[in-house]
């Protein structure tokens, strides 16, 4: 899938500075947390989770050659926790009903123009739907009135994009300090890195780079 | 802080000190090595450093408790110097004593900028090669420091002198370099430039060093007895108005940090009110007719020296006080407030004590 | 968990949280419920932390409830997007409109010291000329306060945040200088500043609630770049660190995870007696002399709204039928773009350097209002998500685009937006876990706030452009702050409460937060509700000397 993708920041994994004065408990309790979320459902249905699954890998797609985030779980997690925004557009229901109905119509749009489900359709359908939904031209009764594009945006993308980067390994791959409490940062200037910041690459270094990313903490 | 220019890189050629600008990729190379030159310089550093400062602080400690009692003596103005009672003759040399406290007053004074300048330009990555070279100088100014320390011949060591001058041509240089930095950051020479971008005076220190180090080979050089002078002008006169121009210097630059800092700890206002008085008081020595009592300038000489010291331990509390105290010594080594920075004031003090001396073993000058 | 501080109230039993100390404790006075204290207040954040402290220290008996928890910043706040959502107002609102709100973490808190607790800390004053708005410069309406009278009480907060900011300050009639020196500017701060003199602008340092050295218990900034999901550090100024410790010493009461459902009033509905809020899973009544409702621009209206009785059908304080209506929040659009350094911008406070320009200079313009452009640092998740919205990135497009996040750079306005009474809070059918009903959030912009957003825009790619960034995209769909719903003003009929934010209608029912603006101007706005709380303050204190309260 992603291949030819380049990493900028080779050899850098956040999570080498766990025990560095940058994490504090509370981070660390947190993030512990977070990284032991496995991946299978606790709140969607086995359908619900599955088409789930099926829009975030077109979402936010990984490589092979890592251990994957599980997007769709971290999405799950919010959904069990009831983890709200604190307001919704009115065309929308409450986070968990919104959800449920979307994926569910996602996939009813999928049966209705390719005779099967969301997660059969090969990539290039499931974009298609997708930007269908993005557009609003997804009216299939499933929605129950609510208009696709509003889900795409403020659910859809929102979370998923959302979940993927609250996981460390898509720190590690932007090159983010990550935590950063009590300590903080001291070179603020352009071109600049602290000694447990990520190295970047610039091209045809990517051998001497890791190793420096590797002594990052 | 961080000297290094910004616009270095927007074209080959552009860089401060016209250095030619590597190709990309080649950076990154250049990045290496730096690493591996950053930590031999510092091991080098720090050796020298430890050696000068153990040379200078055991003479210190050998001598500390007649050069106590010396202040009192020193009115009597008698050629005869307490502390060298059992030194061979010309170790006596009241301008060979003076020729060796400059030498450890420049010894502070350069170790207080290697510490200094070392962790600065460290925080500013080391982005251009000239910030090496205020490190370096002031390692060998301070080695040379310690072996003018030791050395009680009445005779003007070349390679001291050529250090010394060094240091100062390395002052002059450093402080165009960061007049340079503030004038091209964005707002130019404007207070934020002056909080953060290359300290203005910083370079101040290592010129001082030099200034007082090369003196100091002239004065040894001078023959003893009355009327010993420096580039036709009194040598202890001269040198007390070069060290009280030096301790104002380092003050504003305190002043202008220390009002960066908002003066939030009383203890603050410490050093722009002592110093600053001390160098009153010397320059007023120094224009002053001969044989007046100067008991009060030393004491006050004596005090700034210790609050170069007691400055040390406040910035060492003050690193406490940021967030994650020592534990986070990595960043509030470098965003707190500069641990190695206050004994400049301790060398200018000594140098100052050190043409004190000088006026009054010739009183005539 | 029974140390949750979201489930189990932290301040009781004589006895509040240390907010300097993991685990520690100050001592609390403590009323019952029976007493008729003098003032009970209904939120504890800029406006409500703020009077509660000054009345408490003005020697009057003071309660302060807050529906939020009472955090320890030290050991309660994570380096994480995801676990600080905790300090937002995520209790369901419903938003419509043309242009629907976003609110949550955009601008709604939900804890002791309210959204001071995650606010950036940008401390602006208002241009002198905005509080007469209408008569000087044609829009909006007048306040009934004087600018030189709010220079101040400006002067007053700033001292007691010790706000760090520039030694001189370019625009407006000449201030005190700041308490504390500004904080060292980042690149993408720096960023702003190259485009500002490049379009022969001025630009400064932002003055900011952030400590630049030491103060009491707070370390300065460490620069960790997590200002807006709350402040582990304790550098920033929130009244959650200041109002609310000097309160608490002066012998004010907090009491946390107190949700106000009603404001009570006497037979005949002349003054109020009290607030009936939820605590512990019980209703409980807390008697009053006074009571000061301070819950920001839309918890504000509800419970004015939700407290309607047979003698004030339509809410309390509300005859004049405006309670909820001009809600402003603020233009907050952003021109990002890529730059070939890298930028970090993850580091230091977001907005670290500003132009005011645009708040002062009148010619050129084709709109009423003004902007502040500030320098931007959003943390992945709230910026990956702000590029899949708003630009339709996604898929590998996205990731690819996430990989440029330290090289990339953006300028963001606070921009003012007018007052239109159709932008405004009302109540929703659906109601919340206490059973209150939820607020309804109606938004669209009027053709002066698209003028101003196009000329704001046009400015900012104008300076982005002169500085180097590619690849400038336009991000249109945002707002800032909430302020309106209750305005102040020297008429009855039109306006909620008068300039001591007293209401017109019941005189011991006070109004003290960003709800009373009639304008809002181009800067944020915590500077000014901390202002007009401590003359509010001031005020009252005056008022009960010649016994008018």
């Amino acid at each position: 899938m992603p291949e030819g993708r380049l990493d900028r920041y080779p050899g850098y994994d956040v999570l080498r500075k766990r025990d560095t004065p940058s994490w504090n408990d509370v981070t660390r309790r947190v993030i512990d947390a977070r990284l032991a979320i496995s991946d299978r459902p606790r709140f969607l249905s086995e359908t619900d989770w599955a088409t789930l699954q099926a829009i975030c890998e077109r979402v936010v797609p990984q490589p092979p050659d890592r251990p994957a985030i599980p997007v769709a779980a971290l999405v799950d997690d919010k959904l069990c926790r009831d983890d709200g925004d604190g307001y919704r557009n009115a065309k929308l229901p409450r986070l968990r009903e919104a959800w449920q109905r979307g994926l569910r119509a996602i996939d009813a749009e999928a049966r209705v123009a390719h005779g099967t489900g969301f997660v059969a359709l090969d990539g290039d359908a499931q974009d298609a739907l997708l930007r269908a939904a993005k557009q609003g031209d997804l009216r299939h009764p499933a929605w129950e009135g609510m208009p696709s594009d509003v889900f795409f945006d403020a659910r859809l993308l929102r979370d998923i994009v959302h979940a993927y980067y609250s996981h460390p390994t898509a720190w590690s791959e932007i090159g983010f300090g990550g935590p950063a409490s009590p300590r903080g940062y001291v070179r603020m200037d352009f071109d600049r890195r602290d000694r447990w910041e990520a190295v970047e690459a610039k091209g045809g270094d990517e051998a001497e780079v890791r190793r420096r990313n590797q002594r990052v903490g | 802080m961080d000297s290094a220019p910004n616009g270095e890189r927007v074209g080959p050629g552009s860089g401060a000190a016209g250095l030619p600008l590597p190709e990309r990729p080649a950076r990154i190379d250049s990045d290496r090595s730096r690493d591996a030159r950053r930590s031999a310089i510092a091991v080098a550093g720090l050796g020298i450093a430890a050696l000068g400062l153990l040379a200078i602080v055991g003479r210190a400690l050998q001598r500390s408790s007649p050069s106590t009692a010396m202040a009192g003596k020193r009115l009597s103005s008698s050629g005869a110097r307490p502390e060298a009672e059992d030194a061979p003759d010309e170790e006596r040399r009241p301008t060979v004593a003076a020729a060796r406290r400059l030498n450890r007053a420049a010894g502070i004074l350069a170790f207080s900028v290697l510490a200094d300048s070392g962790l600065e330009h460290y925080r500013g990555a080391f982005k251009n090669r000239a910030m090496f070279v205020a490190p370096v100088v002031s390692a060998l100014t301070l080695a040379i420091s310690a072996h003018g320390l030791a050395d009680a011949r009445p005779i003007v060591h070349r390679l001291r002198h050529v250090v010394y001058a060094l240091a100062g041509l390395t002052g002059l240089g450093g402080t165009a370099l960061h007049v340079y930095n503030i004038r091209k950051r964005p707002g130019g020479f404007s207070w934020l430039n002056l909080f953060y971008g290359a300290p203005l005076g910083a370079p101040g220190a290592i010129a001082l060093a030099g200034l007082l180090g090369y003196a100091g080979e002239w004065v040894r050089g001078i023959p003893a007895g009355p009327g010993a002078d420096l580039f036709g002008l009194p040598a202890g006169r001269m040198l007390a108005g070069l060290t009280s121009g030096g301790l104002l210097a380092v003050t504003g630059e305190v002043w202008l940090l220390h009002f960066r800092g908002a003066f939030q700890n009383p203890a603050m206002f410490a050093p722009v009110i002592l110093p600053p008085a001390s160098a009153i008081l010397l320059a007023n020595a120094a224009v002053r007719a001969k044989g007046m009592d100067r008991w009060l300038t030393r004491r006050a000489l004596r005090a700034t020296a210790l609050l170069g010291f007691a400055g040390t331990g406040f910035h060492a509390y003050g690193i406490s006080r940021q967030m994650g105290g020592w534990r986070n010594w990595s960043q509030n080594i470098l965003s707190g407030p500069p641990l190695p920075a206050p004994p400049s004031f301790t060398g200018l003090a000594l140098a100052g004590l050190a043409a004190l001396g000088l006026m009054e073993d010739h009183p005539d000058a | 968990m029974s140390d949750d501080p979201q489930q189990t109230p932290r301040a009781k039993d004589g006895r509040a949280p240390d907010v300097f100390h993991e685990g520690g404790w100050i001592p609390m006075r403590e009323y019952r419920e029976t007493d008729e204290v003098d003032f009970v207040l209904v939120g504890t954040g800029a406006g409500g932390g703020t009077l509660a402290c000054r009345l408490a220290e003005a020697g009057f008996s003071v309660v302060a409830l807050d529906a939020g928890p009472y955090w320890r910043p030290l050991e309660d706040f994570a380096s994480d997007e995801v676990e600080q959502n905790k300090l937002y107002w995520t209790d369901e609102r419903i938003c419509d409109g043309e242009n629907p709100l976003q609110l949550g973490s955009n601008n709604s808190g939900k804890s002791v010291g309210g959204s001071t607790v995650h606010f950036a800390m940008v401390s602006l004053r208002f241009r002198p000329e905005w509080f007469k708005a209408r008569s000087l410069l044609g829009y909006g309406a007048d306040w009934p306060l004087d600018w030189r009278e709010m220079w101040h009480y400006y002067r007053e907060v700033e001292q007691a945040l010790k706000i760090a900011g520039p030694v001189t300050y370019p625009w407006g009639p000449k201030r005190p200088r700041y308490p504390y020196r500004p904080h060292e500017v980042n690149a993408a701060g720096l960023v702003l500043a190259k485009g500002a003199e490049a379009l022969g602008i001025d630009w400064v340092p932002t003055p900011l609630a952030t400590l630049s050295a030491p103060r009491g218990n707070s370390p300065p900034c460490v620069y960790r770049g997590f200002c807006t999901i709350g402040c582990s550090t304790n550098a920033k100024q929130s009244a959650l660190i200041t109002w609310i410790p000097r309160a608490i010493r002066a012998g004010a009461e907090i009491r946390d995870l107190a949700m106000v459902g009603r404001v009570e009033t006497d037979r005949d509905g002349g003054r109020v007696t009290g607030v009936r809020y939820q605590r512990e899973g019980r209703w409980r009544f807390q008697r009053a002399r006074n009571v000061v409702v301070a819950g920001y621009a839309i918890e504000t209206p509800r419970l004015l709204l939700n407290s309607a009785t047979d003698r004030w059908p339509d809410g309390l304080a509300n005859s004049s039928g405006l309670v909820g209506k001009n809600l402003m929040v603020q233009a907050n659009q952003a021109v990002w773009g890529t730059m070939d350094e890298e930028i970090r911008w993850y580091k230091g406070p977001p907005s670290l350097a500003l132009t005011e320009h645009w708040n002062y200079e009148d010619d050129g313009k084709d709109f009423f209002g003004g902007y502040a452009i500030m320098s931007q640092g959003p943390l992945p998740a709230l910026w990956a998500s702000t590029q899949a919205i708003d630009r339709d990135l996604w898929g590998e497009a996205l990731i690819q685009e996430m990989q440029k996040y330290n090289h990339q750079v953006g300028l963001k306005i606070v921009g003012e937006m007018l007052p239109q009474e159709r932008n405004r809070v009302t109540l929703a059918d659906e109601t919340d876990q206490y059973g209150l009903p939820i607020a309804r959030v109606t938004y669209s912009w009027c053709d002066n706030d698209h003028r101003l957003i196009d000329h704001a825009l046009r400015s900012m790619t104008q300076a982005m452009q002169a500085v180097g960034a590619r690849e400038l995209w336009e991000q249109r769909n945002d707002t800032c702050h909430l302020n309106g719903t209750a305005r102040m003003g020297d008429d009855p009929r039109s306006s909620v409460v008068d300039a001591d934010c007293r209401s017109w209608d019941i005189p011991n029912l006070w109004i003290c937060d960003g709800s009373v603006f009639p304008t809002v101007g181009g800067v944020n706005p915590s500077l000014t509700i901390q202002a007009i709380a401590c003359r509010t303050g001031d005020r009252i204190k005056a008022l009960a000397a010649r016994g008018e309260l």
